[in-house]
């Protein structure tokens, strides 16, 4: 091979990529309006995105799977802990993590910005990203539910808690989130028909409730993880 | 050292090494709040977030500022002419680094653009801007009046250049967190896998080229070939960032593709300088300089092509994906191809230019060994930390700090290894600062 011969290997492979490269950003471009919902990126969106950066969020969490890997990802956290959820933990991070070994810093964000990060996360978390991520995809927990039953032999009810994020505020024998009370003994308190109809509406049960009601959860998933509820005592 | 003018990139190494101390210490401090409580009342006042925006920004800092010294080292001596101006160059220094510092101290106080690595205000960006501007007008200049191109300084100028070009698409505010992300890659993945590595394979090829005595035009044949199989991979390689963050599908092949051939280039990079080194025409004079060379061959090969390749494919990276596996590849990544690559011009340059031609190496030997295990182990338990995270937070579904008290005790091992790197670098960078010559043996 010939130094020109290399120039060429060089020259072609630069331009030969950048122009993919390039042709493809102008139709992503293009597409992106869809995909993401251009229709609802409100004013109120975009403050929030505003919002988001001033505070410097995003060096502790992750959005879309990019940032500090600190804190939990944010791009389905309204699906995942509901809007109340979100407003607790920005306004009162002392509280709502006083038992956990994390902490979350107090950023005195102002009650109009935290309405702001609400409308934002609600617009992000409605952007069609492939199914990303795995933990918050209805589709992917299905499929890991099933998996449980068949080769870890846990009940149906076992699997739903385990796979639709409960243990995000709950936990179970010392594993799981801190947030809600622990499950450990939740049946001594509660039948299987009380636990369901306070997992469908918690505030219409008790109104100072902190739970987002979980409405994607399946009739025949409520049904299996109330029973596995109730019969923890 | 040849030309008067080379002695400006002796400050701007010996400003980097300091920034690169700091780095590691704000390193431990994240790491420490991995494995242990950081209470409310420190986290209100200086947060993980604040540590890391110092933690990245440092490493940008003292790494460009090794770059643009490595450039002021090299191009004298491929121009065969000094520097078109010395002041200017001095001048350039010490306005990054007082960007730099308004920019930590900044950070501290929480003025920020809140994008991570990108978190210099937008002020301060176009102070960076203008230094940058100030930095390739001289270089060009310099090339320009001389006339005497050659392959190396076509390619360090080019990836100057379009380092810098890239820098501009950070600096505006998106409405859309999509195109946001979009483009923000621009910034860190054509930088990271573009215009650094041209940088990088400039400056090795020059180092190689003197080292062993090879003539410049195998070595310039080889950097055409290399240059062109990362631009190749590499551009269109920015795909494995967007699958998904809300762009088409069709990014999921281009990602796919072109990145797993992105160790390709590495391997080159590998075989090119084993092969220098074996028909090498010189007697080996610093045997350390050799040992960072190819260390850094090597290191580069496991941590970006090898880290990188393992988690790139669509596939895998569904699970993977901001994870601690992301930050394994992180580190090693950038340990082993830009700060042994730095160090690497450090340990070549610096003794030449205070006009030491055999340096003592005892100390210098201890700190390079000390910090590529330390950091191999770090990879390590960053690695075993991210799958455990991407099986019990992804697969499983447990949640995010049931995930995280899994791999606390393998934080805690990082957090130990850092240590060790810690005291490995200070080890490095007082040899580096207070080189002396070698006991003559006669």
């Amino acid at each position: 091979m010939t130094k020109k011969t290399a120039f060429w290997i060089f020259l072609l492979g630069t331009i030969s990529s950048a122009v993919l490269f390039l042709a493809a950003t102008w139709d992503t471009q293009r597409q992106v309006a869809t995909l993401s919902n251009v229709d609802k990126l409100s004013e109120q969106v975009v403050a929030g995105k505003r919002a988001f950066e001033k505070y410097n969020c995003n060096d502790c969490h992750t959005i879309l799977g990019f940032g500090g890997y600190y804190a939990p990802d944010l791009t389905r956290v309204v699906q995942r802990i509901g809007a109340d959820g979100i407003r607790y933990r920005v306004k009162n991070p002392e509280k709502a993590f006083a038992n956990s070994w994390r902490k979350m810093p107090n950023l005195r964000v102002s009650d109009a910005e935290v309405e702001d990060l609400v409308a934002f996360f609600t617009w992000v978390g409605e952007i069609n990203n492939n199914d990303w991520p795995p933990q918050d995809s209805k589709k992917r927990l299905s499929r890991g539910e099933q998996a449980m039953v068949a080769t870890v032999g846990v009940s149906p009810g076992a699997a739903v808690f385990q796979t639709k994020g409960c243990m995000n505020c709950h936990s179970f024998k010392g594993t799981g989130g801190t947030f809600g009370p622990a499950m450990d003994t939740v049946g001594k308190k509660l039948s299987q028909e009380q636990i369901a109809r306070y997992v469908r509406d918690p505030k219409g049960v008790n109104p100072k409730s902190m739970m987002p009601p979980q409405k994607e959860l399946s009739d025949r998933e409520l049904e299996e993880v109330a029973k596995f509820l109730s019969n923890l005592k | 050292m040849e030309y008067r003018s080379q002695k400006i990139a002796y400050w701007y190494f010996a400003s980097a090494l300091p920034l690169f101390v700091l780095q590691v210490f704000l390193g431990l401090y994240l790491a420490t709040s991995y494995t242990f409580t950081v209470p409310q009342s420190v986290v209100d006042v200086f947060s993980f977030a604040t540590a890391r925006a110092m933690h990245t920004n440092l490493l940008v800092l003292w790494m460009l500022l090794g770059f643009m010294g490595g450039a002021y080292y090299i191009v004298p001596e491929e121009t065969k002419s000094e520097i078109y101006s010395t002041g200017l160059a001095y001048f350039q220094l010490v306005a990054l680094l007082v960007t730099g510092v308004v920019a930590l101290v900044g950070f501290f106080f929480g003025w920020t653009q809140g994008r991570p690595l990108l978190e210099i205000p937008r002020p301060l960006d176009l102070v960076v801007v203008v230094g940058a501007l100030i930095f390739l007008f001289n270089i060009g200049m310099t090339m320009l009046k001389a006339n005497r191109w050659t392959v190396i300084q076509g390619t360090l100028l080019g990836g100057l250049v379009f380092l810098a070009l890239l820098y501009l698409f950070g600096i505006p505010f998106y409405r859309n967190e999509v195109i946001d992300w979009y483009y923000w890659w621009w910034v860190i993945h054509l930088w990271v896998e573009g215009a650094w590595e041209l940088v990088t394979g400039a400056i090795l090829a020059f180092i190689l080229m003197k080292l062993t005595g090879v003539d410049r035009q195998v070595v310039e044949k080889w950097l055409y070939v290399e240059i062109g199989l990362f631009m190749f991979t590499g551009i269109a390689g920015t795909g494995h960032h967007y699958y998904w963050i809300g762009a088409p599908r069709y990014w999921l092949w281009i990602g796919g593709i072109f990145s797993a051939l992105e160790p390709l280039p590495i391997l080159l990079m590998v075989i090119d300088t084993m092969m220098h080194v074996k028909e090498r025409k010189t007697q080996i004079v610093n045997p350390l300089v050799w040992t960072y060379a190819i260390g850094c061959a090597i290191f580069h090969m496991i941590g970006a092509g090898v880290w990188g390749f393992a988690h790139t494919l669509p596939q895998i990276n569904y699970y993977t994906h901001g994870s601690q596996v992301t930050v394994s590849h992180g580190h090693l990544a950038f340990f082993g191809a830009y700060a042994l690559l730095n160090l690497t011009t450090f340990y070549f340059a610096m003794p030449k230019i205070k006009g030491i031609e055999v340096f003592d190496d005892r100390r210098g030997k201890y700190g390079f060994w000390t910090m590529n295990v330390a950091m191999m182990i770090m990879g390590l338990t960053f690695g075993v930390a991210g799958v455990l995270q991407t099986y019990v937070e992804r697969v499983l579904g447990m949640g995010y700090m049931t995930a995280q008290s899994y791999m606390r005790l393998w934080m805690g091992v990082t957090m130990t290894a850092g240590v060790f790197f810690l005291i490995g670098l200070l080890t490095t960078v007082t040899d580096l600062l207070t080189i002396r010559p070698a006991k003559s043996k006669a």
